[in-house]
């Protein structure tokens, strides 16, 4: 029966070789594009809801706590305090979900998706203006060109013309959407930020930190944001599967052969591998750029709806 | 069979009944620093360290993981064979990274 055991555990460490590699390999491809692009993932990352990730931390964490509770109490025959610390677990890992949808859902409304073709109200408002603006100008250039006979009025025309052409192009609306995120509420990074910089198209925090980028490395990074924590989220699903598959076995009396407590443990196993990969998963893709605690206090508040806009 | 008590199975059995559930002052004590590590991450990924930052995160991130799996993956307790497993995950892993980070590393130098 131990043997069996023991074979049971090196059998999930053998699968979670694999798991290491495979989310060893994601991370992999991202250290070599950061440290070709370092500049542009940081501003990527400043990005990011840094609030609601950091809560999901710590209701991560508190699952792993529940679930090695719960090994205890299946080795312990406690069938009602297995199936509590398990429905606490599957409560947590839910509650991280629902945070993790939010805040995919704020995103899309952000319009921060990659190759996304829809500008936000916002980054609309604004582009709207700058073109409106060109178009001005060109009109201002061909007044000027029509009252001139000499040898300026064509470099005028053909200025005109330039800047006319300009205002009709289409918007790369990804590009427009994360310089309105990046300058929302006229602070960056929880600092104020520096107008006069943010009109020229790069980020300053008032410290006299400026943050130049490129918004199409920035969907590269994007990329890695949405590959990476989607794949957690697909590995948190299928956890929090096995955990409801095992709380009706524990309703139904299954683990009352407490030897079976190595099934739980086996389970947690995966789960707590979900939250390793979260470890590392908060410091390089959110906590990259420059953030403050009081941007976080107030994202995760503007998240669930107490923070006014 | 006539060899029941070959002194090899009487090893594995004492092994396996060795093998005991955590008891809950150290799955309590374990959380509790990786708790305070997450917080020491957050505090670390607000503050302003320049080029030290992703190296001091990375440090954190690698203590968690490490406390994670030695006592709440009870790598504590596992035999032999499964720390090898485990050790190989972060043997390949660390392969993997070495091989394409000397190259992406060094294949600028000229150029940049």
């Amino acid at each position: 029966m131990g043997q069996q055991q023991s074979t049971v555990r090196m059998g999930m460490w053998l699968f979670l070789v694999t798991e290491i590699l495979f989310f060893g390999g994601a991370f992999c491809a991202y250290a070599t594009y950061r440290i070709v692009y370092p500049k542009d993932f940081e501003a990527g990352s400043a990005a990011l809801n840094v609030g609601i990730a950091s809560v999901n931390t710590f209701l991560l964490l508190l699952s792993s706590l529940t679930i090695t509770l719960a090994i205890r109490a299946c080795y312990l025959g406690r069938r009602k305090g297995l199936a509590r610390y398990l429905m606490l677990t599957i409560v947590l890992g839910a509650a991280f979900l629902g945070l993790k949808a939010r805040e995919y859902y704020l995103d899309y409304q952000e319009g921060l998706i990659p190759g996304v073709s829809r500008l936000s109200p916002e980054a609309k408002e604004q582009f709207d203006g700058r073109m409106a603006a060109l178009f001005a100008e060109g009109e201002k250039a061909e007044a000027a060109a029509a009252q001139t006979t000499d040898t300026a009025a064509a470099d005028l025309r053909s200025r005109a013309q330039d800047l006319k052409s300009r205002s009709t192009q289409p918007p790369v609306a990804f590009n427009e959407n994360l310089k309105v995120v990046l300058g929302h509420n006229k602070s960056f990074a929880g600092k104020p930020l520096d107008e006069q910089a943010y009109a020229q198209g790069s980020l300053a925090d008032g410290d006299g930190h400026t943050h130049d980028y490129d918004p199409y490395k920035v969907q590269l990074f994007f990329m890695f944001y949405y590959s990476m924590t989607g794949l957690h989220v697909l590995h948190m699903l299928i956890g929090l599967g096995l955990l409801i598959w095992q709380y009706v076995l524990a309703t139904r009396g299954f683990f009352d052969h407490t030897a079976r407590y190595v099934y739980v443990e086996v389970m947690s196993l995966y789960w707590h591998f979900v939250d390793l990969a979260w470890m590392f998963i908060l410091p390089l893709l959110y906590l990259t750029g420059p953030h403050s605690a009081g941007q976080a206090v107030e994202q995760f508040k503007q998240a669930i709806g107490l923070g006014g806009h | 069979m006539a060899h029941d008590h070959h002194p090899k199975t009487a090893v594995h059995a004492e092994e396996a009944v060795a093998h005991e559930v955590a008891p809950p002052g150290r799955t309590f004590a374990a959380f509790f620093v990786i708790a305070v590590l997450a917080a020491l991450a957050l505090y670390v990924g607000f503050s302003d360290l320049g080029p030290w930052k992703v190296l001091v995160s990375l440090i954190i991130a690698a203590t968690q993981a490490g406390v994670l799996a030695v006592y709440l993956m009870d790598l504590k307790q596992a035999d032999k064979l499964t720390w090898l497993i485990a050790l190989s995950g972060v043997f390949w892993t660390g392969l993997m990274f070495l091989f394409t980070l000397t190259d992406y590393l060094t294949r600028y130098l000229g150029v940049l």
